[in-house]
């Protein structure tokens, strides 16, 4: 694989995603209602800490060990939580009344892709949640593309974007055995792979990824790595609190992350105790790796400097004035093209 | 091995597993191995099969026939579950598959070598009907040319499937496919993917080296 001439990438800050989920609809409206893409969710937001979509997904293996492919665990269609079909044809025209309400039909679901949604963890008054949306990686060393027996997956050379090649794929799912972050799913109706295509035929014409720009709370910086004009490389490189998740799978993720900092924590009288923080920094470790201590450190600090009335560059970058300066030129309105579907 | 020569209702039924034409034909059983771990073309699935074994299906029971027209192979082999829906990520079909060289020094073993193509007719359980005919140049070369000039059919009964899988003798392609014809020698193997271990690509069941499959000649005129 050569290495690609640009790399395309994703910020996510985490301090400003309320769970909404306006980008895993505006993903799933855009790219997976076809049939045997139903259960699919390229984008999707799981509550932290949690178990996650796929249903412990952390635990199955794949990535990189020390430079060297790690055997993955395959989820099952259950893992990633089926799609549910519902009596709404009973509900609302079986002339039953309240006799019946509105449920999934047949067997009772016992997991779906956003089932643990706000349990979190820790105890009142200081329990802590945080949300995680997350999509394909379109990883520098990506563990599906080095799995791949039939070479059916390309990291394209102008922008690094993962794509899988449908008419190469025969289905064989070694790719989702070997992604660590379980980001691809099984099309049972084609009997392909597919996965997060970052928007491409939008980026191509200048338009921002679908979640990006359908983002009501401005969570997600797109643009190129190497735009040291736009808010990624700044947030990524010159500010280095922009890290990502779980860098120990050794794929090395294009889908950066800002950690969250948690309201501080109440003591017994009630008061807030600055002494340790809500979220324990084990957890967040276990996460994003120890560079996200000197990522919260940085945070903090300039939080603070802008709270004394002092200009920060990286608070301006994070608070998003203009959003759509939060896609390093990839600023074009969609509205203005007329989009073909071929 | 023999591919006969047959002709009229006994060739028409020659795409049937259980078709007339394969009651008196002779079979023979070829033993099969698993391929080797270190010829699995990622370092992925050399790692994630390191401790498992490859190659569920240990023997297959096959034979050839032929119309002047269409070469058909039939194979069966122990399978003791039918494995013809994906229906769960976690799931794989049964295959088979009968090789031929395309040029006389391809290697079996890597699945031919550049410029030596090794061609493949597959069939799989859950593309009943839909057989594929395909290249390869090399170990994770392999790329489907046909949808259409390959036929397959499979019958799974009592814990053994049987498969036919059958082309024309020779087809117009301008892919490296083997092309045959009466009355020559040709060379063939066999592989078999056993999905209830999760076989699939490069980890399947084969019969080691080629074998000799000799065409019988068309009957002379006059005499048929």
């Amino acid at each position: 694989m050569a290495k690609p001439e640009r790399q395309l990438a994703m910020v996510m800050d985490l301090n400003k995603c309320i769970g909404c989920q306006t980008c895993t609809i505006a993903c799933k409206r855009l790219w997976t209602r076809d049939e045997g893409m139903e259960y699919q969710w390229w984008n999707s937001v799981n509550t932290q800490p949690g178990r996650g979509t796929p249903r412990d997904w952390e635990s199955m293996g794949g990535g990189f060990r020390e430079g060297k492919a790690r055997p993955g665990r395959m989820p099952t269609a259950k893992d990633f939580g089926e799609a549910w079909n519902f009596n709404h044809e009973e509900v609302f025209f079986g002339g039953k009344g309240d006799k019946v309400h509105l449920e999934v039909k047949g067997e009772k679901p016992d997991w779906g892709p956003n089932w643990d949604e706000d349990q979190g963890a820790g105890e009142y008054p200081n329990a802590y949640y945080f949300y995680l949306p997350r999509i394909c990686n379109h990883c520098t060393h990506p563990a599906c593309l080095e799995a791949c027996p039939r070479k059916a997956i390309e990291k394209r050379e102008q922008d690094g974007v993962v794509l899988i090649n449908e008419d190469r794929c025969r289905g064989y799912r070694f790719c989702m055995e070997a992604c660590p972050y379980k980001k691809i799913y099984f099309n049972h109706s084609k009997s392909v792979s597919q996965k997060c295509i970052f928007c491409f035929p939008r980026v191509e014409q200048g338009v921002a990824n679908a979640c990006a720009r359908q983002c009501p709370g401005r969570v997600r910086f797109v643009g190129y790595r190497d735009d040291k004009e736009a808010p990624i490389w700044k947030l990524v490189d010159k500010w280095k609190v922009a890290i990502p998740l779980h860098p120990e799978y050794g794929t090395e993720p294009n889908v950066f992350y800002v950690p969250p900092i948690a309201p501080p924590r109440f003591d017994e009288n009630g008061n807030a105790d600055m002494s340790k923080p809500r979220i324990p920094d084990e957890y967040l470790a276990s996460l994003f790796g120890p560079k996200v201590f000197e990522a919260l450190a940085t945070l903090k600090e300039e939080m603070a400097k802008a709270r004394a009335g002092e200009k920060s560059e990286l608070m301006d970058l994070l608070i998003a004035y203009r959003w759509n300066e939060m896609f390093g030129g990839l600023d074009r309105d969609p509205a203005t093209i007329e989009w073909v579907e071929t | 091995m023999k591919a006969n020569y047959v002709s009229g209702g006994r060739a028409a039924s020659m795409l049937d597993p259980d078709g007339a034409a394969w009651k008196d034909a002779r079979s023979e059983t070829i033993s099969m191995i698993g391929t080797p771990l270190g010829l699995q073309p990622t370092e992925a699935i050399r790692a994630s099969w390191s401790d498992k074994s490859i190659g569920a299906v240990s023997k297959v029971s096959v034979a050839a026939l032929h119309d002047g027209k269409q070469l058909a192979f039939r194979l069966e082999w122990d399978s003791p579950t039918e494995n013809r829906e994906i229906g769960d990520t976690t799931a794989f079909p049964d295959a088979a598959s009968v090789a031929l060289p395309a040029r006389k020094d391809a290697p079996l073993i890597t699945m031919g070598m550049p410029g030596s193509a090794v061609n493949a007719w597959y069939w799989r359980a859950d593309d009943e009907g839909k057989a594929r005919q395909v290249v390869a140049e090399g170990l994770g070369t392999s790329r489907t040319v046909d949808t259409n000039l390959v036929a397959g059919r499979g019958v799974w009964k009592e814990g053994r499937w049987a498969v036919v899988l059958s082309r024309a003798l020779r087809v117009a392609s301008d892919e490296p496919v083997a092309q045959l014809a009466p009355g020559e020698k040709a060379a063939f193997a066999v592989a078999v993917w056993e999905g209830s271990r999760g076989e699939r690509g490069g980890i399947k069941a084969f019969s080691q080296n080629w074998r000799e499959l000799t065409l019988q000649p068309l009957p002379t005129k006059g005499n048929s």
